[in-house]
């Protein structure tokens, strides 16, 4: 399987996270987004006419939306994933699904318009980014008080995986999370899943591995 | 009079994390230890001015995540992982504040505080949100939309219509510069799905109303 990635973009860290969650092995094959803007090639456009990254490429099946990877990682290797099988429950996973792409054109243009001098309104990206922040903090505050964590059920799904990474690069883009209590503990209990890998801004938690200095850490 | 400011909500902050603060303007790294211990200290590291709050807690100390500077729970630095066989000198220490808990409410007060934090037996803590409009603003909102709500230490107390309930309501208030965040505690009355609800709504109307 192979993920047409950059190591940077939020949407293909979604992809690469969820595949190590599920143990799945991904053939990465790196794409010149910036400064190269290789994902606008003529080459490029041939695979996804659209010119956009993650590509996710499986024998004939060809996936250009970050949260349609997710399901179809999800159906071949740990159906879990897919949240729980009632009428609404599904529904309100795929609720989440669309709500991350608000995510990404809020939070996530707010960082690529701070980090790589994308056109944006920054003003009324921020805004936005905080009015999904608003929604997110209000169900999580809910989520807590029937003493859950995750956006859905009592385990994680691809609806947390497909918010989580727009919501912890926030920062970049000149979003503090301060005010979202609900939502720092929801992302500390996605950063402490078996499995979980970084990129560049998202850290493993630390206090979870050992101390480098000494042997017997405290 | 109290001069301790509500922070935030002691369920907000579980052991072994770390939190930013915001006290009277002054950024605040506040955390608890593995243990259970709370610390309030100057959102700054000793070692080049970093954030503390973007640091880690490991047992009973925190962590600066630039450098690794570790300072244990009196302010005092503990390790220097670049010289791990020196001992820090004494003076390299954490700008400490008081901090405590009451009611499940967080409080934070400058070094050696003669008062006491409110008494606010009787509220369950709810939720912390912020509303972007400073604290005489939204007083005086508050006051024409939730009229049951009087004045009392800290904040604001008294009887909310809530999904036709008549339900105990205590905001404390953390004032900040342009906005201010209400920590919402509730009594006898709606549930607290109910109450998170209210808030919202509320919030958005004093909001609108305040937007130019
Ligand atoms: S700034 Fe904190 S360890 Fe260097």
């Amino acid at each position: 399987m192979i993920l047409y990635d950059y190591i940077l973009s939020a949407s293909c860290y979604k992809v690469r996270l969820m595949a190590a969650l599920l143990g799945i092995k991904l053939d990465l094959v790196a794409v010149d987004f910036h400064p190269g803007r290789a994902h606008k090639s003529a080459a490029f456009r041939d695979l996804n006419p659209a010119g956009s990254i993650p590509v996710l490429v499986d024998g004939d099946l060809v996936l250009t939306e970050s949260t349609a990877m997710l399901v179809y990682l999800a159906q071949i290797a740990g159906p879990q994933w897919l949240g729980e099988a009632s009428p609404q429950s599904a529904a309100r996973v795929q609720n989440w699904l669309a709500f991350s792409g608000r995510l990404n054109s809020s939070l996530g243009l707010a960082r690529l318009h701070d980090m790589l001098h994308f056109p944006a309104d920054i003003t009324a990206c921020r805004t936005a980014g905080h009015l999904c922040l608003r929604e997110l903090e209000a169900h999580l505050t809910q989520v807590r008080l029937e003493g859950r964590i995750f956006l859905e059920g009592t385990a994680p799904s691809i609806a947390d995986i497909a918010c989580f990474p727009n919501v912890a690069l926030a920062p970049d883009g000149g979003v503090e999370l301060r005010d979202y209590p609900s939502v720092r503990l929801w992302q500390r209990a996605v950063r402490s899943l078996p499995q979980f890998i970084e990129m560049p801004g998202i850290h493993r938690l630390h206090d979870l591995k050992p101390a480098p200095h000494s042997g017997a850490a405290a | 009079m109290t001069n301790w400011k509500a922070s935030g909500l002691s369920k907000d902050l579980p052991p072994a994390n770390v939190m930013h603060a915001d006290w009277q303007g002054v950024d605040l790294a506040v955390w608890r230890s593995a243990s259970g211990r709370l610390s309030a200290w100057v959102d700054r590291c000793p070692h080049r001015g970093m954030r503390l709050s973007h640091g880690f807690v490991r047992g009973e100390t925190l962590a600066c995540i630039y450098h690794g500077w570790t300072y244990g729970v009196t302010g005092a630095c503990t390790h220097i992982p670049a010289h791990p066989d020196m001992t820090p000198p004494a003076t390299i220490t954490a700008t400490r504040f008081e901090v405590t808990e009451r009611g499940g409410v967080i409080w934070i007060a400058a070094k050696d505080d003669p008062t006491a934090p409110p008494d606010i037996a009787g509220f369950q803590p709810l939720r912390s949100l912020t509303v972007q409009v400073g604290e005489q603003a939204l007083l005086q909102a508050l006051a024409a939309d939730a009229p049951g709500l009087t004045e009392a230490e800290g904040g604001l107390r008294g009887t909310v219509q809530i999904a036709g309930l008549d339900t105990q309501i205590c905001l404390m208030l953390q004032p900040k510069a342009q906005e201010t965040t209400l920590h919402i505690l509730c009594g006898a009355g709606a549930g607290p799905a109910q109450v998170s609800r209210w808030a919202e709504s509320l919030r958005r109307q004093i909001e609108d109303r305040s937007a130019p």
